[in-house]
């Protein structure tokens, strides 16, 4: 019992869903669900079609080399059955699903960060050029200007006495 | 071999019957019709085809016959000499060579009408150039029918004479006629020769085969030769001392012991010095026959002449050159002894264990089936019994498979816990580099407050577009201008920009607005009976006279003017349109006009 990945969007194929499709040259394709079964038979490049995980892996949207992924890995060599290695094994598994999800958001987060910065821009560059939108430039200036008028006034009178 | 030819060779056909095959052929496979009117180069392909068909025919056959017949040069000397005594070696190369000669015959009359034709002017000419060639080709293969008669014959006989096999081992019985040779074969083969009284009975040459030591014999069995010089002898005879003079066989001399034959013992003798010579280089084996009615004991012949033959040809075989050739080549190599050991044979373990239990009945181990016999419906197949794990208590396990979507038997690696180890402790590193941070900078004010007033300004934007877009005036529009602008809205307006719009009574424009308002009421007021009150706005100057009233001497003019703009609007109205320019259909093809008969109206009315 395994679960398989589909060929064309990544995903889990679990037991008893999906489809496979076995070329004249012997290679098996598994598909989770028709749609990835439709768009691999209009010849569609995995790699370039945006849903998809082979595309995200191959345009550097997301985690692609890190010591956390050699864990998941097909090895075709046969390991007997030693109960103490299983369950290390599956406590093993646990972990570094933690650390994966860990860095894989990270790296996310850090490819996101430039967005920030540029929005940060554009805000400030939005507040320049449309302020008078909301605000007009002499907006608190005439009372500003009388206070100061009456201030200056005042300032004569006491001068004067 | 030519043995096989003999009885493949193609029928030949009388002469009568090959003119009316060919013609017949001629007329079939070519076409047959052709007019006065056809262009004369098309005409005269015709007559030359049919020329040349008919002229290839004939080639074909003929060349055929002569290649199927055999040339007396290129087959074995013993048929050769057979077929001369048989059919004559003159008679048939003659006949072949009339063939041969009538074909050649054929080919040039073929060319040379094929010639004419081409000078051939019309159709009637091209027609008797065709049949004075065809004719002239079958005269010629009449001529023909003595020698083709003669090939038919020798064809028919040349297929019967029995396949002997001029090379293999070969036994030939000769001796005087009605000496007992025929049954001798009788007995030996297969063969079903006529057996009779009288002398002759055998009239050609008969084989059959039979068996010594595992190989394959002939036996030829002759006419019996009678005591006379060779060039008296007739055919039959003649069969037979040719097969003595060129197969190389063993000679079995029948001779009749009890003279039943008709000769004496004498006679015979006589007969078998004659032919000596012929008996060169042949083991020869003197038979005598029909002992049972006469006795004298005699060796049983067959064995002796069999083996002698033997021995004789294997002689032969050694004497000839050939054979030291072969026996350079043959050498059996036996590795030489090298020291002293001995070296037996070897015999893997395993090969001798199976050797030892097919030979004893050793009881095999406990199979599964065994036990599903013994315990019935209690049998459970279980093969985790054999299974051959690192700890043996460890058997019957149920192996987890699957976790959270992932294969477990994609992470099993002895190496596992160490590159857990390694990876944690990379983990701890980066942590503590600070990898993980979030560094949200707590932004300053400034920071909050421009992003609230970019927030608004967007709002404000946004609105602004759809206002602008929900306006819908299509066509030319009125400047800003005309529109009123109202106080409250304007000071609404500027108010949320920020600006103090309190105390604004003595404001420009709150005092125009007054103004205006107070003008058009004292305007109200002050108005003439024959001034119609017409609708202005500001925007319109006074000084120039509206439309309706510019032109107009008087009200009644006015009046009248009035009315005859309300009687040309009745129509429209009428039919709902809004004005002149309007010449919308609702419906442009109504049901009453375009359905039911024609009967009274026009298009645009029923």
């Amino acid at each position: 019992m395994r679960i398989e990945k589909c060929y064309f969007c990544s995903g889990p194929v679990y037991p008893g869903h999906g489809t496979m499709f076995v070329r004249n040259d012997c290679k098996t394709f598994r598909f989770c669900k028709s749609k990835c079964l439709k768009n691999f038979k209009k010849k569609r490049n995995p790699r370039k079609t945006r849903w998809t995980k082979a595309f995200r892996k191959a345009s550097g949207k997301e985690l692609t080399v890190d010591n956390c992924l050699e864990f998941e890995k097909r090895r075709n060599v046969a390991v007997k059955y030693q109960r103490e290695l299983w369950s290390k094994t599956v406590e093993a598994m646990r972990k570094v699903e933690g650390i994966k999800r860990k860095r894989q958001a990270q790296f996310i987060f850090n490819r996101l960060k430039k967005g920030k910065q540029l929005e940060k821009e554009e805000a400030i560059s939005e507040v320049k050029k449309n302020i008078h939108l909301i605000k007009a430039p002499h907006a608190g200036k005439a009372k500003v200007m009388e206070e100061k008028m009456v201030q200056k006034l005042q300032d004569v009178e006491m001068v004067d006495d | 071999m030519a043995l096989y030819n003999f009885k493949k060779i193609m029928v030949v056909p009388t002469s009568k019957e090959f003119i009316d095959i060919t013609l017949s052929k001629t007329q079939r496979k070519t076409p047959t019709v052709v007019h006065k009117h056809y262009q004369i180069h098309r005409i005269r392909h015709f007559y030359m085809r049919k020329v040349k068909f008919t002229q290839q025919n004939y080639h074909d056959r003929l060349s055929q016959i002569l290649t199927d017949f055999p040339k007396l040069d290129d087959i074995h000397p013993f048929y050769a000499d057979l077929m001369n005594v048989l059919y004559d070696k003159d008679h048939y190369k003659l006949a072949l060579g009339q063939i041969n000669i009538a074909k050649n015959l054929i080919d040039n009359v073929s060319k040379d009408y094929v010639r004419l034709m081409k000078y051939g002017d019309s159709l009637y000419r091209c027609k008797q150039l065709k049949r004075a060639a065809l004719g002239r080709m079958c005269t010629i293969m009449k001529r023909q029918k003595q020698s083709l008669e003669y090939l038919e014959q020798v064809r028919q006989h040349l297929s019967r004479l029995p396949t002997i096999d001029p090379n293999t081992r070969t036994l030939l019985l000769c001796g005087y006629p009605n000496v007992g040779k025929s049954s001798f074969i009788n007995k030996v083969t297969r063969a079903d020769v006529e057996v009779q009284p009288y002398a002759f009975t055998t009239k050609s040459l008969f084989v059959g085969h039979m068996d010594y030591k595992y190989l394959r014999w002939q036996v030829v069995d002759t006419p019996g030769i009678l005591d006379h010089p060779l060039e008296e002898r007739n055919t039959i005879e003649m069969q037979a001392i040719t097969a003595l003079a060129h197969l190389r066989s063993a000679v079995l001399y029948v001779m009749d012991v009890s003279e039943q034959c008709g000769q004496t013992l004498e006679q015979q003798l006589e007969l078998f010095n004659n032919i000596r010579p012929l008996f060169a280089n042949k083991p020869l084996l003197i038979v005598a026959n029909k002992c049972d009615v006469k006795k004298i004991s005699e060796l049983t012949e067959e064995d002796q002449a069999c083996d002698k033959l033997l021995a004789h040809r294997v002689d032969g075989k050694m004497k000839g050159k050939k054979v030291h050739d072969v026996l350079n080549r043959l050498h059996l190599a036996v590795p030489a002894k090298r020291d002293e050991k001995a070296r037996p044979p070897f015999i893997p373990e395993g090969a001798r264990i199976g050797r030892k239990t097919m030979e004893v009945d050793v009881p095999k181990r406990k199979t599964e089936r065994d036990l599903e016999v013994e315990m019935g419906d209690d049998y459970i197949l279980d093969l985790q019994k054999y299974w051959d794990l690192m700890n043996q208590d460890e058997k019957y396990d149920v192996i987890p498979e699957i976790w959270e979507g992932h294969n477990i038997a994609d992470y099993i690696d002895p190496d596992i816990m160490k590159n857990l180890e390694d990876l944690e402790k990379e983990e701890e590193l980066k942590v503590k580099a600070g990898e993980y941070e979030t560094d949200e900078e707590s932004e300053d004010e400034e920071m909050q407050e421009i992003r609230q007033l970019a927030k608004q300004i967007r709002e404000k934007r946004k609105l602004k577009i759809v206002c602008s877009k929900d306006k819908d005036v299509h066509g030319p529009r009125l400047p800003r201008t005309v529109k009123k602008v109202e106080r409250k809205t304007l000071e609404k307006e500027m108010g949320d920009l920020g600006l103090d719009m309190t105390g604004k009574d003595d404001s420009h424009y709150a005092v125009n607005a007054r103004r205006s308002r107070s003008v058009g009421v004292a305007k109200k007021r002050k108005r003439e009976a024959s001034v119609i009150p017409t609708s202005r706005t500001r925007s319109q100057s006074a000084s120039r006279p509206p439309r309706d009233q510019s032109g107009v001497r008087d009200p009644k003019m006015a009046k009248q003017a009035k009315k005859l703009m309300k009687n040309q609007q009745k129509d429209m109205n009428r039919q709902g349109k809004k004005g002149e320019a309007d010449r919308h259909v609702f419906d442009l093809k109504p049901k009453h006009l375009f359905s039911g008969k024609r009967k009274s109206g026009t298009n645009d009315h029923r």
